[in-house]
């Protein structure tokens, strides 16, 4: 079947809009779907595609997201390029399948617009959904912009498809502040994608003119090896990030940072970190203290796994107080805070100077206003000039009244 | 400086669209991406979406879009809404009853897709004292709904913008504000013409001078939004035994079921029927509970004496 080419285009998209067209500028052959808000729109918008013969792929909507995730599980392993996607309960629904897909090394892509779990179950977002399997081998990164997601779906293919990681991937994006809220997408041409990202060439896949088997049961004493290859995989990403980014933005005319986008951080007392579109709403902030004197700068991080540990630990030496946006619940855990504030501390654990904070902000889905940047920042100013935490962590509203 | 001076936007215009759900969605959403689309065309910075907490797939439920225009970029990215409305933008006159006006700025532009005149709107209409003009424009005039479901939750609408009522209806806000050209809108509009019929058609009234005359409701004061300290334990809610006053749909309703008593031979077909359990037993007939009627028309539908007939809502002033 002959497929209908668009050519390149700008106009609004929603996140969910743009990451559709990421996939199908990635030309994937097998689609897997339940509808779930607020990705939904993925599925509708990629229906759609294939119904005006844009796009040319097996299109199969399961029985619910465990079965979705194991259809793009055996796709994957027949070599052809997958792609699946979901929200909230229906991400921790699918929970089983995350570790074999990884463990057996299957390139897939797996698209997230945040959403909470229950409670409060409400279509709002929180990163609990993505974060709760961060350590299940799948890379994992957060776009701020709908063009970021579309970005982000045609780079990731190219990444976990690299010979040296062969690995899955989260495209992650926050649910509606992304996924709902349309902006300019510069859409590109169908040929300028297909140069970057050359055709799926799985290593191994199942074939019944060579039959193997994938993620056989193995023994105890083999345990080790099977789990440190996934470990070395990783290794590898941390390599294959910078070099590809760096060749991405060349191709397609971006400015996207390797692992940390910085913000006015050159001479700034206190930053901010941040996972995702808050990091916009930091920004402008920033750029309104700067007028009055005050130095806030931030730092977003554009991928959770691998963790940027050096990277971050660099960065963050150079400043006093450091303030880290936690808009995920991680009940009891070390610092009262959420998932980021635990790993940027551990990741800059022995440097004396940096004093970190962690601000539990946005739960429910709730907006992270320009105000309570505004008070978040007084509360790191004086962490700066003092050298003193009061507390270590602040949950919004409660402990920041305005 | 406090915050909220210091986070103002002097150039950003806030339009909110109010429509209904599923039967009016499309040209809803439509009318906010056609003037995010045409203020880009005409070289401002610009934001379109639809709300997301409203349940837009509930037939005739007021549902409601944004589209953010600014000559700077913009700084309030991510918010659910509006909270600062320049214009408001209704897409079915029956909608006038819900509270449109809350939370709009001085100078505000109000815009109804609506046969009636202003005089006749503002009867409905809180007198607000930031309101400064009632436009009306015949939408239907010119062309039907656009209805599809084409391009729901965010999705790309594969049909085109600005087909069905948006096309008037930006034509009439390009002409009543300034906010975008009616150059602009023809550039990105499926129906260029229906955004120019509005622009030459819609009729401009001066809202304070209406209100002058008496005509209109007693304002009670903006309900800004308000930070939620506490919930119950668990998020426990109690069971509304009998009338929830917590969901009130009379505003989903564009036409009442109104009962001829004398046709009425009590035999309770339409209390079987009504979805709401809206219909009660009287002595000598039923009667309806206009605080939860949708106006689906089922009794109407399945009256076998035709005792009740379905009549605009703004036909009556309550």
């Amino acid at each position: 079947m002959a497929v209908k080419t668009i050519g390149a285009f700008k106009r609004l998209l929603t996140g969910c809009g743009a990451v559709a067209h990421g996939v199908r500028l990635s030309d994937v052959d097998v689609i897997s779907t339940y509808p779930i808000r607020p990705y939904t729109g993925i599925m509708s918008e990629l229906a759609r595609m294939i119904a005006d013969g844009e796009l040319v792929a097996e299109y199969l909507h399961a029985a619910g997201e465990h079965d979705q995730l194991s259809v793009v599980y055996g796709a994957c392993a027949a070599g052809a390029r997958a792609f699946t996607g979901s929200s909230g309960v229906g991400v921790t629904y699918a929970g089983e399948l995350y570790s074999p897909i990884s463990g057996e090394r299957l390139p897939l892509q797996m698209a997230i617009a945040d959403r909470t779990l229950d409670p409060p179950g409400d279509f709002g977002e929180e990163h609990t959904d993505a974060l709760t399997f961060r350590n299940q081998g799948w890379i994992m990164g957060w776009a701020s912009t709908p063009q970021e997601a579309l970005d982000n779906t045609i780079f990731l293919y190219r990444l976990g498809e690299d010979p040296r990681v062969v690995l899955p991937q989260f495209n992650c994006q926050d649910g509606y502040f992304v996924s709902h809220i349309a902006d300019e997408v510069e859409v590109y041409d169908e040929k300028r994608v297909k140069e970057w990202l050359p055709p799926f060439k799985p290593l191994h896949k199942l074939d019944p003119r060579a039959p193997e088997s994938l993620g056989p049961q193995i023994s105890p004493p083999s345990g080790p090896a099977m789990q440190h290859q996934r470990k070395l995989a990783f290794e590898n990403v941390r390599k294959a990030i910078p070099e590809l980014t760096e060749s991405f933005n060349k191709a397609f005319g971006r400015h996207y940072a390797n692992w940390l986008d910085e913000y006015m951080t050159d001479d700034a007392e206190v930053v901010f970190v941040v996972s995702g579109a808050h990091a916009l709403t930091a920004q402008t902030v920033a750029k309104k203290l700067r007028h009055l004197g005050e130095k806030v700068g931030v730092i977003r991080l554009r991928w959770v796994r691998p963790f940027p540990t050096l990277e971050l630990r660099e960065s963050l030496s150079r400043f006093k107080a450091v303030g880290v946006i936690d808009t995920n619940v991680d009940f009891g855990c070390p610092v009262g805070a959420g998932v980021l504030t635990s790993e940027v501390r551990a990741a800059c654990f022995g440097l004396e100077k940096t004093k970190i904070v962690g601000f539990v902000a946005g739960l429910g889905g709730e907006v992270v206003s320009r105000e309570e940047f505004y008070h978040m920042t007084h509360k790191l100013q004086v962490v700066a000039r003092t050298g003193k935490v009061e507390k270590e962590a602040y949950w919004l509203p409660f402990d920041l009244k305005m | 400086m406090n915050p909220h001076e210091l986070f103002f936007e002097p150039t950003l215009k806030q339009i909110t669209t109010w429509s209904r759900g599923v039967i009016l969605i499309k040209d809803g959403r439509d009318v906010s991406f056609l003037l995010g689309e045409a203020g880009r065309a005409d070289g401002k910075y610009v934001q379109a979406y639809e709300n997301y907490v409203d349940l837009p797939d509930r037939v005739n439920v007021p549902v409601t879009s944004f589209a953010r225009i600014a000559s700077e970029p913009i700084e309030s990215k991510f918010l659910y809404e509006n909270y600062a409305h320049d214009v408001v933008v209704v897409l079915e006159e029956s909608l006038v009853r819900s509270p449109i006006l809350n939370m709009i700025v001085g100078g505000a532009t109000l815009v109804v897709n609506t046969k009636r005149d202003p005089e006749e709107i503002a009867k409905f209409l809180p007198k607000h004292p930031h309101l400064k003009q009632i436009v009306c424009v015949d939408a239907s005039k010119e062309g039907r709904s656009a209805f599809t479901l084409s391009g729901q939750e965010g999705a790309t609408d594969a049909t085109g913008i600005g087909g069905g009522y948006a096309g008037p209806l930006a034509g009439a806000v390009a002409k009543a504000t300034g906010i975008v050209t009616l150059a602009g809108l023809k550039k990105v509009a499926k129906n260029p013409g229906a955004c120019e019929y509005g622009f030459n058609t819609c009729v401009i009234a001066d809202a304070q001078q209406i209100f002058k005359k008496g005509i209109g409701k007693e304002w009670k004061g903006d309900n800004p939004p308000q930070t939620v300290w506490e919930v119950p334990f668990a998020g426990t809610v109690k069971a509304p035994v009998d009338r929830n006053f917590g969901m009130v749909t009379n505003t989903w309703r564009i036409e009442r079921p109104v009962l001829q008593e004398e046709l009425c031979t009590q035999c309770q077909i339409c209390m079987l029927n009504c979805p709401d359990a809206c219909i009660k037993l009287t002595a000598s007939a039923v009667e309806v509970d206009y605080d939860f009627c949708k106006g689906c028309g089922l009794c109407t539908a399945t009256c076998p004496t035709n005792a009740f007939s379905d009549v605009p809502e703004l036909d009556f002033v309550s």
